[in-house]
């Protein structure tokens, strides 16, 4: 061909240069062939690894917090749904985003008034919102706040969520999300031994998840956290609800999703072919528990204490050492701690209850110490019998008083002479002075630990307290000067420095009524799974026998019938024929000193005794054992021993209901609107108008405050005038 | 006097000698992007579904359009050179009137409904530019830094006025095009020193005074993507997983998660190597980089072969055209080089970008096409032989 012998001349100078060029070119496209070996090849497992984990979601299934019931069935705390809304910014106001704004004409309208109306929001909180809004909507990319849902209404009426649910074609942007929330129908009663549930706290999460647990594998995880906590969990607070934390919780199921890069839910066969096995765990619900307390008569030990402000009733099962009622006042309802209402709800009702000075929060009944006064004498007089240091023959002389040097320790009365069941019926402090000059304070003592006082009796419900029974070594460790034989009187009718909470005290004379059988006491009578088949039942357990001679035991016991049943016994006036009951009253000092700072009504009321009566019944086959703590009551034997009569004739009443109910008719079920017709006439006496907020109908709304800043209780009319004389007989009556 | 075959040459298309490796490389990359597009945009947003048909019918206007500029004699470029490079200037002036301002920057006139990005086609004015100013300065001696001045002028000017809209991808693409296009020729070794050692003095000052701070962004999140996983190393960090996911054989067509569930953004303009990466796995992504590589040594061969230097430096222009758009395309997409705003050539969505491309294969096919073609003055000589 002619045309290549055409010399080239003119592109001779790039000649050289091409091969070069397409070595860069070749070395270029080999570095990226060999970049994407090294990605596709070499690492291609890991990053499918993480691809796959892209897609794929954990999302945790709720479980259900297990069902507390009483003896009879009675639901006592359950969950409810709490219904809330929530906006997502972007589309409840379009006119509030950067691109809305560039872009107008868009057919996207403004959801917000339309919202704010149905939320009955007041203009300060629309506004308020409004800002909130237009701020998460200051940018409105993908990831922006713009689209992400806030919470703006908690515990919705249910017409407002039917409104919502109704009209959502023209709230865009507004769903409502139900959330359970623990539920207590029996709101005040018995709440201090239900307890309330609340949002887990930082501290307690940390001790689950300290820092730095993410990287752990799951089963370290798993180990550490076993019940599986998260941020914002509910959690038992007090009572049962925290005690059986780990029954009542239930355990979270799991269930893989796929998501796409926008956290939105892909379904379908493309998208199902991506899950691997195992892709879901079922939940586990909660275990429920069924209580030993009777809500009847728990009901019923509430009217009794209606005329008093504060104080403990405690009822146990004599043979069993189970709790029927325990009752601690003033009480809180645990509605309005648990949550559901709103956290602002939450704290305000915390608030209220933390600066009340009646401490509506303590449970009185175990978490309370006090003297018991004469209650305790039975254990004096025990401690004489089972020493033999006297005759329960031998007789002291009272005067009234009694002289120690320069000390004068003083009685209610001038008993004369008195043996040791006469001073038990009639409550003389003298003889119990003589009695404890010879018994001495570490026998007593012995005697009292015997029978379970000044120690935890391990209910495990709520932090309980110990008490003490003081012992001569106690008191050498605590005073620096010489002993002194007072301490020893003071012991012997339960004043000084002897404290006992009235649970305590309960099972102690419950062991008196028993043969000397300290139980354990028992709140929780079986775990049950939600469909009531038992799954764990616990039998009474005994803590201790007192090691006690049987006919020093009957002894007492009959002293103590003599108590009730005997004309000069110091519950005589206020027995019921009806009833056998054998108890014990006492009238025991605070020994409170006005510091000189304390409102005169304050002091006063400070300085009153607290009313005991400790009894059992029937006397002779003892079923029931009952405490009442009347706090600054007055008078053990006209305060406290009335409502004990009540609350055991109260027991009885039911007791016989059941018993002829279960004889009468095995087919026929029980009738749960029966026994409230019944309670209610039984009930139908109230002996004085109830202090402020007691049967408010609805209780989530505040006692009116008092005008002076004193709780509404020290100027109660029907309470004893304050100009009644402080220098009052401060001995038993 | 010409025989009729040279005018049969000169003027028409003469079978035999149509570049079929050329058309066949280039259509078999066509078909596998636009393939490759409609995975991409299946399960995205639904405007965006109909794109791999809008890329359909901007490469059958690339093709017409190529196809004519493939008939012309590439000597009527080489006399219209400059005209040319001052309609592209024009244009990028204008953009600072008309330009519609997408993402910060405006680089877009509208035609009526389509958006025109002149930057895209003054990448082949600068290429017939520079050609036409290697053409007519034939000198064989090694050039000094006085002989680059008016190529880089040349350069400089459309550069600056990408810089400006802000576009680096483009700037850089002008800047990569021009040093290819000055290797080809022979420059003094202390001009090339001189040059290095310049750069490294103006890089920390570009970086200081010249490029914006998204620009910066980007190159911090090159030297480390996975520190900000939500933020700015997002794109980076999840082209990177895609593409890793593909494995051997990929994991099939239209079934790559991370595309299909929206974790690769850009998916359509920036990132379509990563769904095909997803896709088709380390051999389809060899075939791929393969057809791409040897594209562009097809361009240096018929560089190789042109009759003479405007055609060599139309050949080598385009093709540096296509290698660079490719290889940092790639590079950004697999984590060799940081995030730049480059499209990979017939892959990539967009008509400016489609129809570039095939106007430089067009000039390819040009060149190509008359490698037999004998110039005028020697032809007559030769003839007068016999």
């Amino acid at each position: 061909m002619s045309n290549l012998l055409v010399p080239r001349t003119d592109v001779s100078e790039f000649r050289k240069r091409y091969r070069w060029l397409a070595l860069v070119a070749f070395i270029a496209f080999s570095i990226v062939l060999g970049r994407l070996f090294q990605l596709q090849v070499l690492r291609g497992a890991d990053y499918a690894q993480i691809a796959h984990e892209n897609v794929i979601r954990r999302v945790t299934l709720p479980t259900t917090r297990g069902i507390v019931r009483d003896s009879q069935g009675r639901v006592l705390a359950s969950n409810r749904s709490s219904f809330n809304v929530l906006l997502v910014p972007g589309r409840v106001m379009p006119s509030a985003r950067p691109s809305r704004r560039s872009r107008p004409g868009v057919e996207e309208h403004d959801s917000f008034t339309r919202i704010a109306d149905t939320l009955r929001l007041n203009p300060d909180e629309r506004q308020r919102l409004a800002t909130r809004i237009r701020d998460a909507c200051i940018t409105d990319e993908d990831r922006s706040p713009c689209w992400r849902p806030i919470l703006v209404r908690e515990d919705l009426s249910r017409d407002i969520v039917a409104e919502i649910k109704q009209h959502a074609a023209e709230m865009t942007g507004a769903s409502v999300v139900s959330q359970p929330v623990r539920y207590y129908p029996y709101k005040n009663q018995a709440a201090h031994l239900l307890g309330y549930t609340s949002e887990i706290d930082a501290e307690t999460l940390a001790k689950y998840r300290p820092p730095g647990s993410d990287q752990l594998s799951s089963e370290e995880r798993q180990k550490l956290n076993p019940l599986g906590y998260e941020p914002g969990d509910i959690v038992g607070a007090t009572g049962v609800e925290r005690s059986w934390e780990s029954y009542l919780r239930g355990q979270r199921g799991w269930e893989k999703r796929v998501v796409d890069a926008r956290g939105r839910y892909r379904t379908g066969p493309e998208a199902d072919r991506l899950l691997d096995a195992p892709s879901r765990q079922e939940p586990l619900p909660g275990r429920d528990l069924r209580l030993t307390i009777d809500m009847e008569l728990e009901q019923s030990v509430q009217r009794a204490m209606r005329a008093h402000v504060s104080g403990a009733i405690v009822v146990v099962d004599v043979r069993t050492g189970r709790l029927l009622a325990l009752y601690s006042k003033p009480d809180f309802d645990p509605n309005d701690l648990a949550g559901g209402s709103g956290k602002d709800r939450i704290r305000e009702a915390f608030g209220k209850l933390a600066t009340d000075p009646l401490r509506p929060m303590l449970d009185k009944t175990m978490s309370g110490v006090f003297h018991p006064g004469s209650t305790f004498k039975p254990f004096s007089a025990l401690a004489a019998l089972e020493d033999k240091i006297l005759s329960p023959f031998d007789k002291e002389r009272c005067d009234g008083y009694l002289s120690f040097g320069r000390r004068i320790f003083r009685c209610a009365h001038v008993h004369g002479r008195v043996d040791m069941r006469e001073a038990l019926a009639e409550s003389c402090n003298i003889y119990f002075y003589k009695l404890a000059e010879s018994v001495g304070m570490d026998r007593i003592a012995r005697i009292a630990t015997e029978f379970g006082l000044g120690q935890k009796t391990g209910i495990g419900v709520n932090p309980e307290a110990a008490g003490r029974i003081p012992t001569r070594s106690w008191y050498a460790l605590r005073y620096k000067g010489q002993f002194r034989i007072g301490f020893t009187l003071n012991t012997s009718i339960g004043q000084g420095a002897t404290t006992v909470t009235p649970l305590q005290l309960a099972l102690a004379y419950a062991a008196l009524g028993n043969g000397g059988t300290v139980f354990s006491p028992q709140l929780v009578r079986a775990v049950e799974t939600s469909d009531g088949s038992v799954v764990q039942d616990f039998p009474p357990r005994v803590r201790q026998k007192a090691k006690i001679a049987p006919e020093n035991l009957a002894r007492i016991s009959d002293a103590l019938y003599a108590v009730v049943n005997e004309d000069k016994g110091t519950a005589y006036p206020v027995r019921d024929r009806t009833l056998e009951v054998a108890g014990k009253t006492g009238t025991a000092q605070t020994g409170y000193v006005n510091p000189g700072t304390d409102d005169p009504k304050k002091a006063w009321y400070l300085s009153r005794d607290h009313a005991w009566f400790a009894a059992y019944s029937p006397a002779k086959a003892p079923e029931i054992a009952v405490v009442v703590l009347v706090e600054h009551g007055g008078s053990g034997p006209t305060v406290a021993a009335p409502i004990a009569m009540q609350v055991i004739k109260e027991y009885h009443r039911l007791a016989a209901a059941r018993a002829s109910k279960l004889a009468g008719s095995n087919a026929k079920k029980p009738d749960p609107k029966d026994a409230k017709d019944s309670k209610d006439s039984a009930g139908k006496r109230p002996p004085a108008p109830q202090p402020a907020g007691d049967s408010d109908p609805s209780p989530r709304d505040p006692p009116p405050p008092d005008p002076n800043g004193l709780p509404s209780w020290l100027s109660d009319p029907n309470d004893e005038p304050a100009s009644e004389p402080v220098d009052e007989p401060r001995d038993e009556p | 006097m010409r025989s009729r075959r040279d005018q049969a040459r000169f003027f028409g298309m003469p079978r035999d000698s149509f570049d079929w490796t050329l058309f066949l490389t280039a259509s078999a990359l066509a078909v596998i992007g636009v393939i490759n597009l409609y995975s991409a945009t299946s399960v995205a947003r639904a405007a965006l579904t109909d794109i791999y048909i809008q890329q359909v019918y901007w490469l059958v206007l690339g093709g017409i359009l190529g196809a004519v500029v493939a008939v012309i004699d590439y000597r009527h470029y080489e006399r219209l050179g400059y005209l040319l490079y001052g309609v592209g200037i024009i244009f990028l002036v204008l953009v600072f009137i008309l330009g519609k301002d997408i993402r910060g920057s405006s680089r877009w006139i509208a035609i009526g409904s389509f958006g025109f990005q002149p930057s895209e086609f003054m990448k082949l004015f600068l290429i017939i530019a520079l050609a036409k100013y290697l053409h007519d300065d034939p000198r064989t001696e090694a050039r000094s830094l006085k002989d680059l001045i008016a190529p880089a002028l040349l350069t400089a000017v459309p550069t600056l006025l990408v810089l400006k809209q802000p576009d680096l991808g483009t700037a850089l693409i002008h800047l990569f095009i021009f040093a290819t296009v000055c290797l080809l020729t022979r420059i003094r070794w202390q001009t090339i020193t001189g040059i290095v050692v310049s750069t490294g003095i103006l890089l920390p000052m570009m970086w200081t005074y010249v490029l914006k701070d998204y620009q910066k962004q980007r190159v911090t999140v090159f030297l480390n993507p996975e520190a900000n996983l939500l933020g700015a190393g997002w794109h980076a960090h999840h082209a990177r997983v895609a593409i890793g996911a593909g494995g051997w054989t990929g994991q099939g067509f239209m079934q790559g998660t991370q595309n299909q569930f929206l974790f690769l953004p850009d998916q359509h303009s920036d990132f379509p190597f990563a769904v095909f990466a997803e896709d088709w796995g380390f051999l389809g992504c060899f075939v791929l980089v393969s057809l791409y590589g040897f594209l562009v040594l097809w361009a240096i061969r018929i560089a190789a072969t042109a009759k003479d230097r405007f055609g060599a430096v139309l050949a080598i222009g385009v093709g540096a055209l296509i290698f660079w758009h490719a290889v940092f395309n790639l590079g950004m997409v697999t984590g060799i080089l940081p995030v730049v705003g480059v499209t990979l050539p017939l892959f990539s969505a967009g008509g400016s970008s489609v129809l570039t491309i095939m106007l430089g294969i067009g000039l390819l096919m040009n060149v190509s096409m008359r490698r037999y073609w004998i110039s005028p003055a020697r032809t007559t000589s030769l003839l007068s032989r016999d």
